[in-house]
């Protein structure tokens, strides 16, 4: 200010004074004249536009008295001027012609703004108030008089109209008149100025808008609170008649001016706001938080800008105010929603609670539907005043005292009001959708409903996004919380359809954890299920999608399988409980469609079973092994099936031995759910069993396995990562050596001892798991491939109905060794033939019938080779007593049994012992051989009970015997066709009866007996023909 | 009366106002040609107010109202017409049936215009207008007065820049409006806040006025003659109590605006300054301190007025009521200043305040006892000057004739008190008085007066 005055304006003061010195009163009067009439006094002509206006100019300058006729003149020379310069556009649009006149008032408009912005800047306490008043009606006046126009763009493009406006002359100078009016107003009396500018905009309302935008953005700070200001006092002033109506929330866009009489400056306020915001939404989210906190704090008085008439009156209208506001405008309502939400700190709680005390109960409802409706139409911040309405609203309890401190009761009940009242609302909204005229709302198929669009609900809108931590939310659980947010997940999944529903399901099905929480889902499902038809196939297809983008954890990717399997399992035991069942009828309807939905994805689940997370691959076990196999599955997805199940067998296995010191409750259980799954499968159909059959025993066999069996792995031929690799190559060595090796037997023996020249290979130790470990590993494999044998029967037979009994009957009473079924002849076929391969596969398919004794000179080297194969494999004993169990099988096991025999033969001829048991594992094998060829009834029953006396005779005594049973082979050879069926019992049998006399072959026996009858007398009923 | 106000009716807003006009010209015309003293009745006052005030006389008449354009019009006019009209006795009765105060909602309307009209009148020199003004002056109540007095200061001295040469010139114009003008500022601008304080431009003019011709201030009071009956509350005969209470209040009224910014710390600059616009850069202590000098110049040239018109000891044209107003609120003015920091100022004022009162009680403008002021100056802070005027060496009899060796002390170095021819005193008065009286008693460097001297006259503790 001081700088204005030090020198400048005695210049300017001193300037105007030559040239108002030299006009004598006389003059003037003449001038005077002049300026009414329109004519030259002394001349007699009329005088031009231009003319007229310096001579009002003049007037201005130097009769005071003129003052405001001269102004208003000078409205007209404007309006003309704005005439021409609008004519002149249309004429440049029309034909291109620029006539180019503007009638010279260019100049004229210049010497106005001259000595108009000199006044003001000379005087501005006297000036500025009128010069402003007068600029901002005239600008009124000119923009609603000619918006009409065709060279004016409509009212609603406010940048074209800025663009045009600003570019012309009369109106620009006056927006910088009144720009300069107001920055020297502003010091000193602001209310003044903005109130006439918001009576203005009112009156010329939407051709208006430019000029408030621009001196908006050109005083952002001082217009946006003033304005504000301005808004509240209004609002106080006139009441809240219009503010609040209850039944806004059911109107599109609630009318700002209901009555006619009074326009609310509210509304200008809004589109003041609302063309500010796009530049300086900054500044207005700050103004309007600060509004609000101030309305706070009675303690301190306001600062700044004193609105100290009525504060206490003020401040509580202050709330309502923002309230209305951003009901009014969606862009103030997004731009200070979450700050807002953000401030609700519990002190400022309590004093909002202490301020709408006293507030009557009309007036709370209607604040309250306002707020109700202003959540559920808020663009953004959707989850914060979720959660913060959530937090708040929760009953404090002990357990969750966290950092904040329990909100004050009245707070929480407010709020629980307001929550209560949003899921309401936002249930009418969800339900009332103009959707319902064919009586389903929410399908999409219907044609007809689909020719308009649904109505849209920000706040929902918003919240489909958010569906993954609203489920989250709801399953933590807590007291009341997840009965709303529950509510809002339902009305949300019938706003959004069967996507959100179908998410929102699938995510729960995700995250839960407890039986409880899982509840959760099928409460969800129960309300949807009439609406959404294919929800719960879609839940499921989620979720596959879901694990194969690998977007989930392990540990989720378990919980996940876990609920699926429960939610089948529920099924299942429903079935069992029969009339006992306490589930509803729709629980057990989401059960058999997700058991459905799951056996149509379950070759999507199988590779989860070979997952590195045990927990995971226990829990894919557990869900296949209550699911269906689907009917339509192809042979490649059952093998795939198949094959992941064994592996996950011996995986399990594995699991459970090396969790048996710990807590071995999870690989039991993984166990026996594998066990479940394999014996499903086995019952399945022929080829799943033959194909878990045989990757049963290829893996039971396999080197990798051969420990838990209690088997010696075998010499590490290809483990290169025990044994340093030497550069041994078998190429290299085939090459050498040519056709000229005997390669009878295996490759493999090349290497038996090392690679030539390297030395001896280092001595391999294994390490041997605890015996009582092995055995029950044997066991359990023993009883899976029982299972699969025996099970298969019955799925042959009755391949359809009879399955899925079965395999009820083995869940309930998990009846794994109680009565064996007889074991299926075909099953056992099936891991005859895979162990022959496995043990030996040079004799696969092979000669059935035995040679000469003699002739197994021959066949040394193989027979060595199977014989280490069952000393490396105790655990093929037990698969020979499987086979053995279903006769005929043992018959293709007859190169093996021959194999062993030859080797067992030449042991007990070397032998040097004084008795048979000096060397264990010979005998044991040699009873045991003799014992399953019993059993397969490859032997009669005189000659298979010949191993009972084994232990108690010397080695030569044993290979006598071992001989006589070699001869009666050779004699009778082991044919299937040698057995018959007999229906009743189920097996086959052979009759012994027809191959001739046996007791040439007893000799031996007889002779050895008679030998040790002193020890064997005991035994010699046993050999009674 | 009502054929007319049916025919104005129809007319519109400026043609029916012309009308009022002319009817007003015809109706007074013939009054006067019948009686010496027309009066103005109450249906032509209707009238007017209905017609170029345009208030509505009864509701479901919308009142037709003219645009600045129009009004300016009718300004012209009135102004012309005025101008036109050759009897005095016919302008003044118009004048005064157009703007005489009603005391109704019509009188913003008619101030308003009145405002119009004597500016336009002052920028285009009408006398008669302003002749016609300046009878207005004399005879409505302050209050109007101030407002017209206010719309000319705001045109002439604020709103357009460099205006106030126009109004200047109307010294030469009216006398007689000049110093009704000054009595009625002088009552505007009291002082009493910042926004009274008169604006610099105005004050400037009104010192030049008075400074040029001191006689100016007397103009009303010699013109006038003298009755008991003056309107109530009308304004004062003369100018000379406000402008000693400009002359009185002034240091301590800008010191009193300055203060504030003077505790933000800008102690050396804004003494010089104003903080508001009037008079901003330029020192107005000069101005008051011409002023001073001619409103004492004026208070001596009254003494021969008044004896002239033998109205000496009879006539207080200063009321002792009003300086003891004035005396109030200079006491308020002292307290409200901290002492410590306004002491220059406060002697200054005294010391203006005594010298006054010295001089309008010698020129027997001021009517009252001795005892009476000194109780009421007793509320004052100690000053020299005006202890000695209160415990002043005579006690003039009430209606003794003129003495003019009584105050040869004030005047003349305090040696002693040779007896000094009247006429001699009275004519060497404008040199002489106020410098000496002025550098004996403040404390300026300049004096050089007597430096050594006792001073003969104890303070009075």
């Amino acid at each position: 200010m001081s700088a204005v005055f030090d020198g400048a304006p005695l210049t300017a003061m001193q300037s105007p004074q030559p040239s108002h010195n030299s006009i004598s009163p006389q003059e003037l009067a003449l001038e005077i004249k002049a300026f009414i009439s329109g004519v030259d006094q002394t001349q007699g002509r009329k005088l031009s536009i231009r003319d007229h206006a310096r001579c009002a100019v003049r007037l201005l300058r130097t009769v005071p008295a003129c003052r405001g006729a001269a102004l208003e003149h000078l409205r007209g020379v404007y309006d003309e001027y704005v005439i021409t310069f609008l004519q002149d556009l249309e004429g440049e649009g029309d034909n291109g012609v620029n006539s180019s006149g503007h009638s010279g008032l260019e100049d004229v408009i210049q010497e106005i703004h001259t000595v108009l912005s000199e006044f003001v800047r000379l005087n501005p306490k006297a000036w500025a108030p009128l010069v402003s008043a007068w600029a901002v009606d005239l600008l009124g006046q000119l923009s609603s008089k000619h918006a009409g126009r065709r060279g004016a763009p409509h009212s609603s493009s406010l940048n074209e109209l800025l663009q045009l406006w600003m570019s012309c002359t009369a109106t620009r100078s006056l927006m910088e008149s009144y720009s300069q009016c107001l920055a020297a107003m502003l010091a000193w009396c602001p209310d003044a100025c903005v109130d006439a500018l918001l009576d203005t905009s009112v009156q010329h309302s939407p051709h208006f808008d430019w000029v408030v935008a621009h001196i908006g953005s050109s005083f952002p700070g001082t217009i946006i609170s003033r304005v504000l200001a301005c808004g509240l006092k209004d609002f106080c002033t006139h009441g809240y008649q219009g503010a609040g109506s209850p039944e806004m929330p059911n109107q599109q866009a609630p009318p700002p001016a209901e009555k006619s009489n009074r326009v609310p400056k509210i509304g200008s306020v809004v589109g003041i706001l609302g063309h500010l915001a796009s530049r300086h939404s900054d500044s207005i989210k700050k103004e309007l938080l600060r509004m609000f906190q101030e309305s706070l704090c009675p303690a301190q008085p306001p600062s700044g800008i004193g609105q100290r008439d009525s504060p206490l009156q003020l401040r509580r209208a202050t709330v309502p105010f923002l309230l209305q506001l951003a009901a009014l405008s969606p862009t103030l309502l997004g731009a200070v929603s979450a700050e807002l939400v953000e401030s609700l700190r519990p002190p400022v709680l309590l004093q909002l609670q202490a301020q709408f005390q006293g507030l009557p109960r009309e007036e709370l409802d209607n604040m309250l539907g306002l707020a109700v409706h202003l959540i559920s139409q808020s663009p953004a911040g959707g989850p914060c005043v979720l959660r913060f309405l959530v937090d708040t609203a929760t009953p404090a309890s002990v357990i969750m005292s966290g950092l904040t401190p329990a909100p004050h009761e009245g707070v929480r009940e407010a709020c629980d009001r307001l929550l209560q009242l949003l899921l309401l609302h936002l249930h009418k909204l969800v339900y009332n959708r103009p959707e319902s005229d064919d009586g389903y709302p929410l399908s999409s198929s219907s044609p007809t409903s689909s020719s308009f669009p649904p109505r849209v609900i920000p706040f929902l809108e918003e919240l489909r996004g958010h569906v993954r931590e609203l489920c989250a939310e709801t399953l933590k659980l807590e007291r009341k919380r997840h009965l709303w947010l529950h509510q809002l997940l339902c009305l949300l999944s019938v706003y959004g359809g069967a996507s959100v529903a179908t998410e929102a399901l699938c995510q729960l099905l995700t995250l839960a954890k407890t039986p409880e929480e899982l509840a959760l889902a099928s409460q969800l499902h129960t309300p949807l299920s009439t609406s959404l038809p294919g929800l719960l196939p879609a839940a499921v297809t989620c979720c596959v999608a879901q694990i194969h983008t690998q977007s989930l954890g392990s540990k989720e990717l378990g919980q996940l399988l876990n609920n699926l399997a429960s939610t089948v399992q529920s099924q299942e035991e429903e079935g069992k409980g029969g009339s006992a069942g306490g589930m509803s009828a729709a629980q057990s309807s989401m059960a058999a469609q997700v058991g459905a939905a799951v056996s149509s994805h379950l070759h999507d689940f199988c590779p989860l079973l070979l997952h590195g997370d045990p927990a995971v691959s226990q829990a894919a076990a557990r869900l296949l092994s209550c699911s269906q196999l689907p009917r339509a599955a192809s042979p490649a997805q059952l093998l795939v099936i198949s094959r992941a199940a064994v592996a996950h067998f011996f995986l399990a296995l594995r699991l459970r031995d090396e969790g048996n010191g710990k807590a071995g409750g999870g690989g039991r259980e993984a166990v026996s759910c594998s066990i479940r799954l394999l014996s499903r499968l086995a019952a399945f159909s022929p080829l799943t069993l033959k194909s878990v059959l045989q990757q049963l025993v290829e893996g039971a066999l396999h080197r990798g396995h051969a420990d838990l069996f209690g088997g010696q792995q075998e010499e590490t031929g290809g483990d290169t990562s025990l044994t340093p690799d030497l550069g041994a190559s078998l190429l290299d060595i085939n090459c050498k050596f040519g056709t000229t090796v005997n390669f009878a037997g295996s490759v493999w023996s090349v290497f038996h001892a090392g690679v030539i020249g390297k030395g001896l290979k280092p001595p391999h130790t294994p390490s041997q798991p605890a015996p009582d470990r092995v055995t029950e590993n044997q066991q359990t494999l023993f009883a899976v491939v029982v299972q699969c044998c025996s099970s298969s029967g019955s799925g042959i037979n009755s391949s359809n109905g009879a399955a899925s009994s079965s395999s009820a009957r083995y869940h309930h009473s998990d009846a794994l060794f109680e009565e064996p079924a007889p074991i299926n002849a075909e099953a056992a076929k099936v891991v005859a033939v895979t162990l022959v391969e496995c043990i030996c596969p040079d004799v696969a398919n092979g000669e059935l019938a035995w040679p000469p004794e003699e002739h197994a000179r021959t066949t040394v080297e193989r027979d060595i080779h199977i014989r280490r194969c069952f000393e490396g494999n105790p655990v093929l004993f037990h698969l020979l007593s499987v086979v053995a169990a279903g006769r005929p099988a043992l018959c293709y096991c007859s190169a093996v049994l021959r194999g062993l025999l030859a080797t067992l033969l030449a042991h007990w001829e070397s032998s040097r012992e004084l008795a048979a048991l000096d060397s264990p594992w010979h005998l044991q094998a040699s009873c045991l051989l003799v014992s399953c060829m019993g059993e397969g009834q490859l032997l009669p029953p005189v000659l298979s009970n010949v191993h009972e006396i084994f232990p108690h005779l010397t080695p030569f005594e044993v290979r006598l015997l071992l001989l006589a049973v070699w001869e009666y082979m050779r004699g009778n050879s082991p044919m299937p066709q040698k057995f018959t069926f007999s229906a009743e019992k189920g097996l086959f049998y052979r009759d012994f009866t027809r191959d001739g006399d046996l007791s040439r072959y007893l000799a031996p026996l007889y002779s050895v007996l008679h030998k040790n009858i002193d020890r064997l007398g005991h035994l010699s009923w046993r050999f009674q023909l | 009366m009502s054929d007319i106000r049916h025919s104005l009716l129809r007319r519109d807003a400026l043609s029916a106002a012309k009308e009022v006009l002319y009817h007003l010209d015809i109706y007074f015309s013939s009054q006067l040609q019948n009686t010496a003293v027309p009066v103005v009745d109450k249906g032509t006052i209707e009238l007017v107010e209905e017609f170029i005030f345009h208030v509505p006389k009864d509701r479901n008449v919308q009142p037709k109202r003219m645009n600045s354009l129009q009004e300016l019009q009718l300004l012209e006019i009135m102004c012309s017409y005025f101008q036109e009209q050759s009897k005095d006795a016919v302008r003044q009765i118009i004048f005064s049936a157009l703007f005489s105060p009603q005391g109704n909602k019509a009188d913003d309307n008619r101030m308003a215009m009145l405002g119009k009209l004597v500016s336009m009148a002052v920028a285009v020199c009408r006398v008669p207008i302003l002749e016609c003004a300046a009878s207005w002056l004399q005879r409505s109540h302050a209050i109007y007065c101030v407002r017209l007095a206010k719309v000319l200061v705001d045109d002439y001295c604020s709103l357009v820049p460099g205006s106030v040469q126009t109004l200047q010139q109307i010294f030469s114009a009216s006398p007689r409006f000049c110093c009704q003008f000054i009595t009625a500022v002088t009552a505007l601008y009291d002082l009493s806040s910042e926004d009274l304080i008169p604006p610099f431009d105005l004050l400037e003019m009104v010192v030049t006025w008075i400074f040029d011709d001191p006689r100016l201030t007397l103009i009303t009071f010699l013109n006038t003659p003298i009755s008991a009956n003056l309107p109530l509350g009308c304004l004062d005969l003369t100018p000379l109590l406000g402008l000693v209470r400009w002359c009185v209040k002034s240091p301590l009224a800008y010191k009193r605006n300055i203060k504030p910014s003077l505790s933000n710390g800008h102690m050396g600059k804004l003494p010089r300054e104003m903080p508001d616009s009037e008079g901003g850069d330029r020192d107005s202590k000069p101005l008051y301190s011409k002023l001073h000098l001619s409103v004492l110049q004026v208070l001596m040239m009254l003494q021969a007025h008044l004896t002239e018109k033998n109205l000496f000891g009879r006539l207080g044209l200063l009321l002792f009521e009003n300086v003891a107003q004035l005396v109030e609120e200079l006491a308020r003015l002292v307290s409200e200043l901290n002492p410590l920091n306004a002491t220059k100022e406060t002697e200054l004022s005294l010391d203006r305040l005594a010298q006054a009162l010295q001089v309008a009680m010698a020129a027997g403008a001021l009517l009252c006892a001795r005892e009476d002021l000194r109780s009421l100056c007793s509320r004052l802070p100690h000053n020299n000057l005006l202890q000695l005027v209160m415990s002043g060496p005579v006690q003039q009899p009430p209606h003794s004739p003129y003495q003019p060796g009584f105050y040869p002390h004030i005047h003349t170095p305090p040696l002693g008190y040779p007896p000094r021819p009247a006429s001699a005193a009275h004519s060497t008065l404008p040199t002489h008085t106020a410098h000496p009286a002025h550098n004996t008693h403040s404390p300026h460097p300049t004096q050089t007066f007597l430096p050594g001297m006792n001073f003969p006259y104890r303070p009075i503790r």
